[in-house]
Parts: C-alpha cells; structure tokens; sequence
C-alpha cells in the first residue's frame, strides 16, 4: 500500500510536470516548421489536433538531428588540423559536414552510410588474374 | 510502383507533380539551421541529403509507431503517451525495462528531450524556420477547378442520412433526366405549307413590280407602235404616261405589274370608241397610234382601260374593284366591236 501511495504520488507529480513542460512547449519554437512535421505525420496516419503533440515530435526529431550533427562534429575535430603554413592561419579549420564524418556519428545509431571509395565497372575489377577466370 | 505511369493508351507521361521536392527542400534547409546551431559553417551537398532524410523518416516514423500504439488500444487519435512509447521504442535502448512506470515521465528519452528544451531556451538558442512557408498542402487552383465540389462547397443537403458531407455532390438532375424545355408548337404540315406559297406569291409579286419599274425608268422617249402585241406594250406605257408624275413615283403602278403577264397571252382589240375615251381623259394624252386589227379577235382580258379613265384615283386596294368593272366595259366594248365592223363595212 505504501508502495501504491508512493506510486500514486509520484504520478502525480509526473503528471504536473509533463503538463508543464507542454505548455513550456509553446514557448520554444522548434527549427523545424509546424506544417512540415504535420505534413509528414499525416503521411504516417498520425492524426492529432494538439499542436503541442505536434511541437513534440519536432523537438524530438531536432534533438535527433542535433545529436547527430554534434557527433559529426566531435570527429570533424578530432581529425588532425593541417599544417600551418602560414602564421596568420589559425588552428580552427573550416568545420565542413562531410560523408565521413557522418557515417562515423550514425554508426553509433546503427546506420550504415558508408560511402564506396571507388566505383568499378564491374564487380570483378581489381582482383587477380587468376580468380576472375572462374 | 514506378514513377513514370503509362496510360491508358500505352503513352508514357510524367509524374504528377508531387509535394515531395517542395517538402524535402523546406526539410533540407530546416536540418542546415540545426547543424548550424551545432556548430557546422559548411555543408557539402551529400551528407546534408542524407540526413534530411533521416530526419524526414524519423518523423515517419515516429508517426508511425505512435499510431500503432493507438491503435493498439483501441483510439484513433494519438496522445502524448503514445508518442513516449514511440520514442523509447525508436531508441532502441534496454533501460526501463524492468523499472517502467505509469508514468510517461519516466521514460529517459523523454527527460531528455525535456532537458534539451530547457538547454535551448535557457541558452536562447531558439532558432526558429527562418522561412515562411506555406499552409500544406497547397491547393492547384487548376485542378481545382476539375474536381467535383463536395457537398459542403457547393451548400447541398445530401439526399439521406447515411451519406456524408464531404463526399462529392450530385450531378443536377437535369444532366440524367429528361426535362421538357421547348414549349411543343402543334405540328401543322398543311398550315405551313399554305404559307409559304403565300410567302412565295408575295415575293414574286414584288420582284415583278420592280422589274416594272426598273424597266419604265429606263424607257426615255416611248416610241408607239402597231397595236399587237407589241402595241399592248406600248398602250401599257402611254397609260402609265398618262398617270400623274407623282403617283408615278410613288408606287408601283399596276399597269406595269400585270403587263408583262397581258403581254405575252394576248392582242387586244380596240374599238373605234378609243376616241371616246380620249375625250373623257382630263389630262392630255400624246396621240396613240393604235391600229384596228379586227381579224385578230379578242382573246382575254383587256387592259386597264378604266384605269385611263380615272387617272387619279387609282389605288392598289382598290385594283380588284378595278378589274371587275374592266372586265364589264370591255365585254360591252367587245360587243360593240362585233356589231360595229358590220356597221363600218356596211358605211
């Protein structure tokens, strides 16, 4: 019983907070535009006339989207700077969003983007002599 | 399913213009905004692709999902726990396994996010669309015009209960039914074809009339000759010389309609009491040359000849009058003619 009170309590405060934090929600704008997210739930059959649930998964998919970017970018500096050459040129290089450094961050998601490094004409190309005969 | 669909007809025809490009554009540049926010100065074109796209399909599904465990309890709309479970499901993590409450409040991925809000509005790094965009999805106006109209639009109340407003309206009943338009004439075969001999009598009638005076102004000087018929021309023009000049203009003298039609039937035979009536005149005549020609015999209908006597009255409503009387005098006249040759003879 004590365990169902505590329970009963906690839900209750549970619930305080998701109704705040929902109505935190209209406060913040996401990045992503209402419509758009509406547009690609009604794809899905999402139905929902709260604009709150809709700012929800738009929020959600930013975080998504943020959280993939920062890893890429974690790698994109983790790389070794180039050379200096020249002394006005600073350590911070340009931080460009690259194939690799993408297939590395959603790797940990378990995607698998991982770019060829070279097109062939045929799947046989490169390999020896001896092999390409059978 | 192939993007380029074939018809009917076996020809190939583009796609139908879809929402996609437009979507996935407005997604692309709503994903740079974020990377930029992270961190990124520069793009190159193919990650940012790819992660538009994954971001597109995580809202797919999301929605996805979301709309399963709705349904799963038997709702059709999605509510904020169904959303919680979608998104612990997305993530795929092996927390709360054991540990998961009622309570949506519970869920990691949701605290997360929650965490992440208060970041970004602390932090103000709120950055919202820069772009308008429009409301989804757009209307072609063009088609529009094409599609049926619902009920709704078109402010019809559907005939029974059982079909919704929404649907397309009926066609007007005017399209399947037959409705009367024409008020039905009754058919009159005979009526109508009385009425175009009618029609077509008048028409001669005035064709011939200005023939007539087509021909009368063209004779300048009038050149008299014998009495035949020829001579019925000639006495049809001294009579119609003898009307005053402005009857003459005004209408079409009956002389000149029906002398084409005594022209070519007959002779007429003329008496001596031409001088008589010559004498009644009261205007002056040029002199006629008319020759007797008594072998010839009376054939038909005279001449006007009372039209030479009343000069000034005539009138076209009175012509049938007219021809009565002529017909009478020129029957006594012909009698006169039959018994006065015995007389000359016998001079």
């Amino acid at each position: 019983m004590n365990h169902g009170q505590q329970s009963g309590e906690a839900k209750h405060e549970d619930d305080a907070a998701l109704t705040e934090f929902l109505a935190s929600l209209m406060d913040y704008t996401p990045t992503i535009p209402d419509d758009l997210v509406e547009h690609y739930l009604a794809k899905s059959g999402f139905q929902c006339p709260d604009v709150r649930l809709i700012r929800l998964v738009a929020v959600a998919t930013q975080k998504f989207v943020a959280d993939v970017a920062s890893d890429a970018l974690q790698h994109c500096k983790a790389r070794p700077a180039p050379v200096v050459k020249d002394k006005k040129q600073q350590k911070d290089k340009r931080l460009v969003l690259t194939m690799e450094d993408l297939s590395k961050a959603l790797r940990e998601y378990g995607v698998n983007v991982k770019h060829p490094e070279y097109f062939a004409d045929s799947p046989s190309t490169g390999m020896e002599p001896a092999t390409r005969d059978e | 399913m192939s993007l380029s669909e074939r018809t009917h007809d076996g020809e190939t025809k583009d796609p139908p213009p879809s929402s996609y490009e437009f979507t996935h554009a407005a997604a692309k540049s709503a994903v740079a905004q974020i990377c930029e926010t992270v961190g990124y100065n520069h793009f190159k074109d193919p990650p940012l692709e790819s992660l538009t796209g994954f971001a597109i399909q995580y809202i797919l599904q999301l929605g996805k999902i979301a709309t399963s465990f709705a349904n799963l309890n038997g709702r059709s709309q999605c509510n904020v726990f169904d959303i919680v479970l979608a998104l612990e499901d997305l993530s795929g993590n092996d927390n709360n396994a054991e540990e998961r409450g009622c309570s949506a409040l519970r869920s990691v991925k949701l605290r997360e996010i929650i965490e992440f809000v208060k970041v970004s509005d602390d932090g103000e790094e709120e950055s919202p669309f820069l772009q308008t965009l429009p409301r989804f999805p757009v209307s072609d106006k063009r088609k529009k015009m094409m599609v049926v109209p619902s009920f709704v639009e078109v402010g019809e109340i559907p005939p029974g209960k059982h079909i919704p407003l929404w649907l397309p309206a009926f066609p007007d009943p005017h399209t399947y039914k037959e409705t009367p338009m024409w008020i039905e004439r009754g058919l009159d075969p005979r009526g109508d074809k009385i009425e175009q001999a009618r029609q077509r009598r008048k028409a001669e009638r005035a064709l011939l009339s200005l023939q007539r005076k087509l021909v009368c102004r063209g004779d300048g000087d009038r050149v008299w000759g014998d009495m035949d018929v020829g001579g019925v021309k000639g006495e049809i023009r001294e009579a119609e010389s003898e009307v005053p000049e402005d009857e003459k203009r005004d209408g079409v003298s009956v002389v000149e309609a029906f002398a084409p039609a005594l022209e070519a039937a007959r002779d007429v035979v003329f008496s001596e009491d031409d001088a008589e009536w010559k004498q009644k005149k009261q205007k002056k005549k040029p002199v006629v040359l008319s020759k007797l020609r008594t072998e010839k015999k009376f054939l038909g209908e005279p001449l006007d000849l009372t039209l030479q006597m009343k000069g000034e009255d005539r009138s076209i409503s009175l012509r049938e009058e007219d021809r009565d009387d002529k017909r009478r005098r020129a029957e006594f006249i012909l009698r006169q003619c039959m018994e006065n040759p015995v007389d000359l003879n016998q001079l």
